[in-house]
């Protein structure tokens, strides 16, 4: 049986360590490596070694840096009274994009899953209530309409409402340009009770 | 072939960048490991019938490992168990026990409307009440009913001084020597068990028993379930962190 040169199987294990990449992917992206000029190959080494080595967490929001305190937080534009809360680094991003959002963020890394025994003390809340003092005006909780997202939401706002805090929470409703028929029933029942006057 | 049935999730998890491996229990075909292809995406129609203890009409297409979940509509939505924390944490933990206790596909005419009966009840905020019935008839319906009348260890009849053992019933005192971990059971606890284990699950929500009645019927069943799982529950830590901290506002039920 053929077996691959020993750095081409090495190649090919740390490559489907990767999420959602299996062995035929792991190949598939090891020969493409291989064909690649020296040059190339070492601009993508070097921009992961980069990543690793200067990407940390924002000592205040959580959210990924180069610089500590991140640029949001050290933004001296920004609304340092309102914070939103979100799961991910990736929903900071996502939030950043609707350019709507002026204050700061707090990362949790991740949502309370009790099937997963992801409990608040595997999350950043401690750090979450430390940054609470009478000067915050409001917090409004952005984590995932789904069971877990909610089920932190509700754990934060038991916990924050007693600091004399504004708890807010993301609508539910009706994605834009969708069919009102085909919307299930949840999100038109959650739509139906947000209503807004015109 | 396809299957046409009532299920219940009891478990979700992300498959790829899109997909979900949802795990039923069906009322025709008992538990089941599905996939639902695109599921997470925002304008799938299997998005919000594969939520965590969503109770719905599925079609499902047997496939040699998992499952294809291809359709489904949904009968109740389980909104109100995952609106409120006690209720999602109770729901966490009765569908925690059943994945654990029961292997794919291994039909049980009891268990659907057992598991049904104890969401709804424990959405009418009768949670304390529900699991501590569900986890008796539970263990009766997979063939570990608890023994309330005969010692386990000498298989007397017993009336007085009653004990209950990890091992699944009650013991004699003169028998507590080969059972070291039984624990004593109170009269009350002991009529209570008998009830929430023969009455009829709709007549359940009549019963008003103390908060000791409960707790002491909690401890018991926690060992036992404890020795057939022999894993410990996670959901049943956050079931503890909740208990610790007070909700924000006193509701009328019972929690």
């Amino acid at each position: 049986m053929f077996r691959y040169p020993k750095p081409m199987a090495r190649l090919i294990e740390e490559l489907t360590r990767l999420p959602g990449v299996g062995p035929k992917t792991g190949q598939r992206l090891a020969f493409f490596l291989i064909d690649q000029s020296p040059a190339q190959v070492n601009s993508f080494v070097e921009a992961i070694v980069e990543a690793k080595r200067k990407i940390k967490y924002c000592s205040q929001c959580f959210h990924l840096t180069e610089e500590d305190p991140c640029s949001i937080c050290s933004d001296l534009k920004r609304d340092k009274t309102f914070i939103c809360v979100v799961e991910q680094p990736r929903d900071v991003i996502a939030m950043e994009r609707t350019k709507s959002f002026n204050g700061v963020y707090h990362v949790l890394h991740g949502a309370i899953s009790p099937l997963e025994g992801i409990g608040p003390n595997q999350l950043r809340i401690k750090e979450l209530l430390a940054r609470i003092s009478p000067d915050i005006k409001e917090v409004v909780l952005a984590t995932d309409p789904n069971v877990e997202g909610e089920a932190t939401a509700m754990y934060l706002a038991r916990l924050l409402k007693p600091l004399g805090v504004k708890v807010t929470r993301m609508a539910h409703g009706m994605p834009v340009g969708s069919d009102l028929e085909y919307v299930d029933e949840v999100t038109l029942s959650k739509a139906l009770e947000g209503r807004r006057e015109l | 072939m396809a299957w046409r049935t009532e299920g219940i999730v009891l478990r979700v998890r992300n498959l790829g960048e899109a997909d979900r491996i949802v795990t039923l229990y069906t009322e025709k075909i008992g538990k089941l490991n599905t996939v639902a292809r695109g599921a997470r995406r925002i304008r799938n129609r299997l998005l919000s019938p594969t939520q965590l203890f969503t109770h719905g009409r599925y079609l499902i297409f047997p496939g040699k490992g998992l499952h294809n979940l291809s359709q489904a509509e949904i009968i109740n939505s389980g909104q109100g168990l995952r609106e409120d924390l006690e209720k999602m944490a109770y729901a966490s933990y009765i569908t925690e026990v059943l994945d654990g206790l029961t292997a794919e596909e291994d039909p049980n005419s009891a268990i659907f409307p057992l598991l049904t009966g104890t969401l709804s009840l424990g959405d009418e905020g009768r949670f304390a009440l529900a699991a501590r019935a569900y986890e008796l008839r539970l263990m009766a319906a997979l063939g570990y009913k608890p023994e309330l009348y005969h010692c386990l260890g000498c298989g007397e009849s017993l009336r007085h001084k009653v004990f209950f053992s990890k091992e699944g019933g009650v013991v004699c005192q003169g028998c507590t020597g080969r059972f070291p971990d039984a624990r004593p059971l109170t009269k009350g606890t002991w009529e209570l068990m008998k009830r929430l284990l023969e009455w009829d699950f709709s007549r359940l929500n009549i019963l008003h028993p103390g908060n000791a009645n409960i707790e002491e019927i909690k401890g018991l069943m926690r060992n036992y379930l404890d020795f057939r799982l022999e894993y410990p529950l996670k959901s049943l830590d956050f079931l503890e962190t909740l208990q610790a901290i007070p909700p924000p506002e006193v509701k009328k039920n019972e929690r």
